[in-house]
């Protein structure tokens, strides 16, 4: 590690001699920040430099608003998960906005809401929408809405939180997922938590308030004490210091590295930034301009996401895929969107990868680069090579390998020369996107 | 084919679940790596066979010369000359031939009066139990399974060591907090279908691309023998073309395959109509099913044999309840609780395992359990797999002493 990086971690990334702004590190960026990059945004980014190309990562100059309006509309009769989750990645493959798409994926795996007990379509598209409208807003603003979802509770299994019963598992829940972290606080906040929590019912799917059923007594919660209700104690955690680090922590995680546990002195100056106004777009814009973020201690220190795999070589290749179909195959890989498997998210890092994982995303590639079956031959390998100028067949090789898997030429000159001779231009660079896509490379993030 | 075994003493002795022993640990230790010497004990594999929508036990193993049961079961009762004889009391449903000949051949436990405290009988609620085996914990996160393959998941080896074989939504048995379960239909499923050879070795400063790049290898020689192994056509076994048949076929050309799955589960008679939870006109369709259940067994068995595999496998069944001991109006039955399980291999203590629940002493109508079912659950875990059932089923459950040393 640089002298830079250990006393300015988190400063503003300036390129250097030794740390150059180039391919690798502006592809690394738009596949943190969202699903990859086109050679266009590539090139754009490269001329651009990191910091222009952060702006446009946070303030897309396409109309946001109105893609979103748009994907909302389509969704709004949508009537179930399943068709919930293929009009998501159609969003995420879409998007004039991935880092977006990316914060509410962040979100559903930090709340980790699942429609497997109970929550209908309706509920969770609500769900994700209120994810999406507060992704990058305040963390308190966000939490407040979560908290008092119908689908979190039924999510949460919330039935009826009565006066003499307090639900103490909701009320850990909110403190060790959802705000402060596990170890950050006592049982007996437990205790008091659920109780300013009652007097909240979930009938027939409504969420509903009985003043006889709530516990009006005083309350002492994370060292604070007063007639707490359930907004008080929601607000109370949500502004707690070790809130701050719970949520850096995880995006440091998400943005930085899954190959090492950072030091809390690391983390400090972020931690304490945070805990300031819990904004969470200036917290991710600091995280994504750092010295940090573009070290060799970040580029490839996390495992794609089965979705970051899919959506990434779409993207990339500017092409569209059947995604009730792609949904359904990154199940199977792990990746369940709209039902992470428990409460406590996804694994993820090296979970995503074991034998069987392994051998699922290749036969995903197989698919969706294979001129025919289920994904009808749309991602196109050759189509955005000659696009890009790249007509003769080693060229658009060097090109997918550039593209696809940021390799120099002596890395492509190895891989292209155990690629079969022979066939058409268009079969010869759909299997050698096959080769690029299950490099052991690709799969780090 | 080694190799694979190794990386599973690996696995056990490298999982997190030793972390959660305490003094336990080196006991543990002891006992796995000298059973890896001995007799191979990483190398055993545990098959899970659910029958779904609540198996009539007292029509499974009948007590054909019980009084009661004959005055109860007006027109589903089973006589003594219909039943396979066990012995004087009970007899298999005359279906069932292949599991009477794995009786007698000493390959099959009948273990009685299994079930769980305070179920409440509604299929959900019961079968919830019976997957997070934390009966007591309606909000139980994850699966016996899933938490099994969990702690059996190595890190550093990227293995697979659990996959629901089936057709339906995977069952809930097998939801992990952290390891990835697969679901597959056909051992086909885990090959590559994409041409290609892993890249060489090479160790990055990196971890996870080590993590990855092993994983490529393992995944790449897990593909290479299910493909050599169902290349050999020769043997197909004679297994029922439908339901059961193909995953338990699909199951054994897994294990014989070794790439180090140790627990397969699978599933008959859920999914739609036509499964266990016969509340009318039950006769006819829970003796096909039996029928099934049994041939498939069967024909497993002898696949196994012929594989010669069979001295790793043990298999059990299990459903979300019994059934009550009357015949309703419409010549079916109800929801009960206690019913019998079975375990299947050449390593299972055979015969009748604990007596049969007496009929004279019902709760609200069905045969009362004596056994809770996480006992066998420990028994499978700890005396076959050779794993701490404790971290799973978070308490001390007493093994049964179902298998011969």
């Amino acid at each position: 590690m640089s002298s830079e990086l250990q006393t300015r971690p988190w400063q503003r990334y300036e390129p250097s001699a030794r740390c150059p702004w180039n391919l690798t590190r502006a592809a690394h960026l738009w596949r943190r920040a969202g699903f990859a990059a086109t050679w266009e945004q590539l090139q754009t980014s490269l001329k651009a430099g990191p910091q222009k190309t952060i702006d446009t990562l946070l303030h897309p100059k396409g109309d946001v608003a109105a893609f979103n309006r748009t994907c909302d509309n389509y969704t709004r009769t949508v009537g179930s998960s399943e068709a919930l989750r293929a009009w998501w990645l159609r969003r995420m493959i879409q998007t004039p906005h991935p880092l977006l798409e990316k914060m509410t994926l962040f979100w559903h795996d930090f709340f980790s809401v699942s429609a497997a007990r109970g929550a209908g379509a309706s509920q969770m598209r609500e769900h994700v929408a209120l994810l999406r409208a507060g992704a990058m807003g305040r963390f308190g603003s966000l939490m407040t809405a979560v908290s008092g979802d119908i689908a979190t509770l039924l999510s949460l299994e919330t039935k009826a939180i009565r006066k003499a019963k307090p639900d103490e598992a909701l009320a850990r829940h909110l403190l060790a997922r959802y705000t402060l972290g596990a170890g950050a606080y006592t049982d007996k906040d437990v205790r008091e938590t659920a109780r300013a929590m009652t007097g909240w019912f979930v009938l027939r799917n409504q969420r509903r308030y009985f003043e006889r059923e709530h516990d009006a007594g005083v309350k002492t919660v994370l060292g604070k004490t007063g007639k707490f209700n359930y907004a008080d104690v929601v607000k109370i955690a949500s502004e707690h210091p070790a809130t701050a680090r719970n949520i850096v922590r995880k995006l440091y995680r998400w943005f930085i590295s899954e190959a090492d546990e950072p030091t809390d002195a690391l983390l400090a100056p972020l931690t304490e930034s945070f805990a300031r106004d819990f904004d969470v777009a200036r917290l991710v814009e600091t995280i994504l301009r750092s010295n940090l973020f573009f070290s060799t201690g970040a580029i490839g220190r996390r495992i794609k996401r089965p979705v970051e795999f899919a959506v990434g070589i779409i993207r990339s290749l500017e092409a569209s895929a059947g995604t009730t179909r792609l949904a359904a195959d990154l199940a199977s890989l792990g990746e369940n969107l709209y039902y992470p498997p428990t409460g406590n998210g996804w694994a993820g890092g090296r979970y995503w990868i074991n034998h069987a994982t392994v051998i699922g995303r290749n036969n995903l590639a197989a698919s969706l680069l294979s001129a025919s079956g289920p994904y009808g031959g749309r991602c196109d390998p050759a189509a955005i090579a000659l696009r890009h100028g790249q007509a003769d067949a080693k060229a658009a090789g060097r090109f997918l390998a550039s593209l696809l898997g940021g390799h120099d030429d002596e890395a492509f000159k190895r891989l292209w020369k155990d690629q079969p001779r022979g066939g058409s231009l268009s079969d010869r660079l759909r299997k050698f996107a096959y080769t690029l896509v299950t490099q052991p490379e690709f799969q780090l993030a | 084919m080694g190799q694979s075994r190794r990386e599973f003493l690996k696995s056990t002795v490298g999982a997190p679940v030793l972390l959660s022993l305490g003094g336990a640990v080196p006991t543990f230790l002891a006992r796995a790596a000298g059973a890896a010497k001995t007799e191979n004990r990483t190398d055993r594999v545990l098959v899970v066979v659910q029958l779904s929508g609540g198996n009539d036990g007292l029509n499974t193993v009948a007590p054909y010369a019980d009084d009661v049961y004959a005055r109860k079961r007006s027109t589903l009762r089973l006589r003594s000359n219909d039943v396979l004889k066990i012995d004087d009391y009970v007899g298999f449903h005359p279906r069932m031939k292949g599991l009477s000949r794995l009786l007698k051949d000493g390959q099959l436990a009948i273990v009685q009066g299994i079930g769980c405290p305070g179920s409440d009988r509604s299929h959900p609620g019961a079968m919830r139990n019976w997957h997070t085996a934390q009966p007591n914990d309606p909000r139980c996160p994850t699966g016996w399974i899933g938490r099994t393959i969990d702690y059996a998941s190595c890190k550093a080896q990227a293995n697979t060591p659990g996959v629901f074989v089936g057709p339906i939504a995977r069952p809930f048995a097998l939801t992990a907090q952290n390891a990835i379960v697969p679901s597959i239909r056909s051992a086909r499923q885990l090959t590559l279908r994409g041409k290609g050879a892993p890249s060489k070795r090479r160790t990055s400063d990196n971890p996870l691309e080590n993590h990855v790049r092993n994983a490529i290898r393992g995944a790449h020689a897990t593909s290479r023998r299910i493909r050599g192994l169902l290349a050999d056509a020769s043997r197909s076994g004679s297994y029922p073309s439908q339901g059961l048949g193909p995953h338990l076929k699909t199951v054994a050309e897994l294990i014989a395959a070794d790439v180090g799955i140790r627990i397969f589960f699978t599933e008959l008679g859920g999914g739609g109509i036509g499964g266990f939870d016969n509340h009318a006109i039950q006769r006819d369709n829970h003796a096909a099913l039996l029928g099934h259940l049994s041939a498939s067994l069967a024909a497993f068995a002898a696949d196994l044999s012929a594989r010669k595999c069979l001295d790793r496998v043990a298999l059990m069944t299990f459903s979300e309840f019994g059934r009550t001991l009357t015949e309703n109006g419409r010549k079916g039955t109800g929801h009960g609780n206690a019913a019998p399980c079975f375990l299947m291999g050449s390593k299972v203590r055979a015969g009748l395992i604990g007596k049969h629940p007496p009929l004279t002493d019902l709760d609200n109508d069905a045969p009362r359990f004596h056994t809770d079912f996480r006992r066998l659950y420990a028994t499978v875990l700890t005396g076959w797999l050779g794993l701490d059932s404790k971290p799973v089923l978070g308490a001390d459950f007493k093994p049964l002493d179902l298998f011969v040393t």
